[in-house]
């Protein structure tokens, strides 16, 4: 099948060229003074180490195990996110304590152990929704890497304290403080 | 500068040849690096990108990325230095020389700057001195001779896209040697020399009662055109790249070159930017001159050569321009605006002239 090919006719201007250079190049030098004038901020290239992009709300990053404002972990220990995880990422040992609680009044069962392999998580934000405490959410972190197996292997510390920095608020480690034990014992 | 020489326990004249080897010299090699760079800058600004700006002195002094260059040649130097099977050893080290010593060869002429006298003696600030009787058929001459390194690279390197590449990049700057050459003529016509100190000389003051300034770019416009164009074939440069034409071949002609030899040809790419800027400078331009001044010879000599830097330096800068505004043209459409249009174009130029200049 033969395909006649239409050839576009050009104008006597056109044919000569040299005005459709001139415009051509004005169109790039205006590129060009635009792109000078306008501030690194505002340009089209984020210069990812130095500059970053604000991430939507509702994206799904980097977990964060929250507490409650008096320091105490949210977490029941429910093993609700870890059979909700389709990747089984999530892995629970429940322990229990009996101190009086001023936010929660008395809670039982706390997480002893709570890991998360960030090499299986598919950020999937299934555990958040699973979880009826609101304890686990996904944030906005997203550069999650680490030179060996076993840093990315997330325990309950390195859970709660993902987002640390950023909130403010001092870093947890068990050798200060528990965050399963309130911060002001309440005599009832 | 007398006091200097007998410093140096050199003549004044020995002591200015010497400066002016390292003007002609220093000149190109110091601003071929720049120009890479503003190519570089220069095309990400025209296409709303970046470009490189991380590279930095010492990892701390950015300065907009101008350290990249020096990056670049670093880089060439510790590369493998790679000689395909085939190649014929000779010709292909050979080559990266024969296409940069042309391209440096073309500045010899060049008058840089407002000639002096001092101490009774007269200076010239071109390295070859008015009166040699080569002129600017230099320029033209060894400008022709660009064809062989390419050609060479190109053979040497048993290399079927290099082959193409040489053989139609060579057809391309034989073809457009001969538009070029009759522009030149009218212009050497009207000046009656070819020596660029008397072209720039004849290119002072103005004329249509002192509105226009009276450099050639002005009083022959379409010679002016049929060289600029023709100054883009005899560099290479990209809406004539057919040596490199690197969506269709790969490389063209320095497709088998690799570390500093390649680091060679490109920076012959950009000493050909600035040889061919020198001489638009130089036919077109006024050379040294500012515009509009009739009598030029008290402007100080270090403003002059200011002057022709500036202008080089634009000129240059309107290359890259426009190699980041057109496309490459076909062969054909080369061969056809080289041999059916430029040369038609710049004989009707000449007779032109030669009519208004008759009796």
């Amino acid at each position: 099948m033969a395909v006649i090919v239409k050839k576009a006719e050009l104008s006597w201007l056109d044919r000569i060229y040299v005005l459709s250079v001139a415009k051509g190049m004005g169109i790039t030098f205006a590129h060009f003074l635009k792109q000078l004038a306008t501030p690194t901020r505002k340009r089209f290239t984020i210069q990812y180490p130095d500059m970053k992009k604000p991430m939507p709300k509702g994206y799904r990053g980097l977990h964060e195990l929250k507490r409650f404002e008096d320091g105490a972990i949210k977490c029941v220990a429910c093993f609700m996110c870890q059979e909700a995880c389709p990747a089984r990422c999530i892995s629970i040992e429940a322990e229990e304590f009996s101190e009086l609680n001023f936010t929660q009044g008395f809670e039982e069962k706390r997480p002893a152990v709570f890991k998360i392999d960030m090499l299986r998580c598919i950020y999937c934000g299934m555990c958040e929704e699973a979880c009826p405490k609101d304890a686990i959410w996904l944030r906005d972190t997203y550069e999650v890497a680490a030179y060996d197996r076993l840093s990315m292997n997330f325990g309950k510390w390195d859970l709660i304290n993902t987002y640390a920095d950023k909130d403010g608020k001092a870093k947890l480690t068990p050798e200060t403080e528990s965050p399963a034990t309130p911060r002001r014992s309440v005599a009832l | 500068m007398d006091t200097l020489a007998r410093l140096l326990h050199l003549s004044p004249a020995t002591l200015w040849i010497a400066v002016k080897v390292l003007l002609a010299f220093g000149i190109p090699m110091g601003l071929g690096p720049v120009l890479t760079w503003a190519e570089r800058r220069g095309s990400a600004m025209i296409q709303d990108r970046i470009g490189p700006n991380r590279v930095a002195l010492f990892g701390k002094i950015r300065i907009m990325g101008l350290v990249q260059p020096l990056a670049d040649g670093l880089k060439f130097f510790f590369k493998e230095d790679l000689r395909p099977t085939g190649a014929n050893k000779v010709l292909f080290w050979l080559a990266p020389a024969l296409a940069f010593v042309p391209a440096m060869l073309g500045l010899a002429v060049i008058p840089m700057g407002r000639s002096f006298e001092l101490g009774g003696a007269e200076y010239h600030f071109s390295l070859l001195d008015p009166g040699n009787g080569m002129g600017m058929l230099l320029p033209m001459a060894v400008g022709a001779m660009a064809v062989y390194g390419v050609m060479i690279a190109a053979w040497s390197s048993n290399n079927k896209w290099s082959i193409l590449g040489g053989m139609r990049a060579s057809a391309q700057m034989v073809s457009y040697e001969v538009g070029l050459s009759l522009a030149v003529i009218a212009l050497f016509m009207k000046v009656g020399g070819y020596d660029p100190h008397q072209i720039v000389a004849a290119q002072s003051g103005a004329f249509f009662h002192g509105v226009i300034p009276a450099w050639f770019i002005f009083r022959q416009p379409v010679g002016f055109l049929v060289f600029f164009v023709c100054m883009f074939a005899e560099a290479n440069r990209l809406p004539f790249d057919f040596a490199e034409g690197e969506s269709e071949i790969v490389s063209g002609f320095h497709t088998e070159y690799g570390s500093m030899k390649f680091g060679m040809m490109g920076l012959t790419e950009y000493v050909h930017i600035i040889g061919a800027s020198a001489l638009i400078v130089t036919l077109y331009l006024g050379g040294w001159q500012l515009p509009y001044m009739a009598d030029q010879s008290h402007l100080p000599v270090l403003l002059t050569f200011a002057v022709f830097l500036a202008k080089l330096v634009l000129t240059s800068l309107v290359f890259i321009w426009v190699r980041w505004t057109l496309p490459r043209f076909r062969y054909d459409q080369l061969m056809d605006l080289g041999w059916k249009k430029l040369l038609p174009l710049s004989m009707a130029n000449l007779l032109v002239i030669a009519y208004w200049m008759r009796g």
